[in-house]
């Protein structure tokens, strides 16, 4: 049962991360690296006496763009498989009897416990940022932050699954769902204590908008497919099932008259 | 099937008997595998093949 849980979770991560990777290919990679090459050109203008070359050693990628462009994608299609088989195999295998709702709203109610979980929690303290900015906490201690959120998120996500589990039986599924969303104020909480990473663009503000919102969408997009692919599979084997017990019980009053 | 393992835990009972602890093992070690290469490496090389992505999916980087 476990295995095929974990199948239909990893198939779903591949459909939702190829159609993931064609957009990191055919919009996210342009974009980026027109924004890498905007806030170049703005950098060497601002400092324009210093020599050539010494100073845009920040953006000097080690690796030639095909290379970027082509482990990103792959990256992309893996990023797909890797919440696929986590959140909607692993996860969706524990938690599914503790899911509010019925068939594929279970699926699309992970989805958004997972894009929590996984981007909007952390973006509360770290927005998406376009690339070349300059941003005030050293690395090691975003990745921390990025990580802490990450944890947060989930035992968040969890916390209201369970407040909206124990809610609904003696309150009904409104009150239980409007308590239930209560404990999402934990994570504004923390973000508003969390140090304060101050950020500095030489892009036009245009740009940095509708970089984030690219970012925003292109998460969003991903959990949907995920939660669309998963609910579909996991109609088909409900059916499947459904219908070998149908068989089965005609095929026994067949033989039983 | 339907009773038994209708609970968070019953689930848990379950795939405690049907894996065993070194397929558990290999599972959790290639998912914090991929995970920590996706998100977290910064290791040159790595970090700026996947520069595209990271900023794409929003992960926080360099």
């Amino acid at each position: 049962m476990f295995t095929s849980y974990l199948k239909r979770g990893v198939k779903a991560g591949v459909i939702a991360g190829l159609i993931f990777g064609l957009f990191m290919a055919l919009v996210a990679n342009p974009l980026v690296l027109f924004a890498d090459e905007l806030g170049q050109v703005d950098h060497h203008a601002v400092d324009g006496h210093h020599k050539e070359g010494t100073d845009s050693a920040h953006h000097d990628s080690a690796v030639s763009m095909t290379v970027t462009n082509g482990v990103s994608i792959i990256s992309g299609v893996l990023w797909g498989l890797l919440l696929g088989g986590v959140i909607f195999g692993i996860a969706f295998y524990f938690l599914e009897p503790a899911i509010p709702g019925t068939g594929g709203m279970k699926s699309y109610l992970l989805a958004v416990a997972g894009f929590v979980t996984v981007s909007g929690a952390p973006w509360l303290v770290l927005p998406p940022q376009p690339p070349g900015v300059e941003q005030a906490l050293p690395t090691e201690t975003r990745l921390i932050l990025y990580g802490g959120m990450m944890v947060a998120g989930a035992l968040v996500c969890l916390l209201a699954g369970f407040v909206f589990g124990r809610l609904r039986d003696a309150n009904g599924r409104i009150i239980a769902a409007i308590i239930a969303v209560l404990p999402f104020g934990l994570l504004v909480i923390l973000a508003v204590l969390s140090p304060v990473n101050s950020v500095e663009s030489s892009l036009p503000p245009e740009l940095t908008a509708g970089l984030t919102g690219m970012i925003v969408f292109g998460q969003a997009l991903l959990w949907l497919l995920l939660a669309g692919a998963h609910a579909r599979l996991h109609r088909r084997q409900t059916d499947r099932q459904a219908s070998e017990i149908m068989t089965s019980h005609t095929d026994a009053t067949a033989t039983a008259d | 099937m339907a009773t038994a393992n209708n609970t968070v835990h019953g689930r848990i009972e379950q795939a405690r008997m049907e894996l065993t602890p070194a397929q558990m093992g290999v599972g959790l070690a290639l998912i914090a595998a991929l995970g920590f290469a996706l998100l977290f490496v910064q290791e040159p090389m790595m970090h700026d093949s996947m520069h595209n992505f990271r900023h794409a999916a929003g992960i926080t980087c360099h």
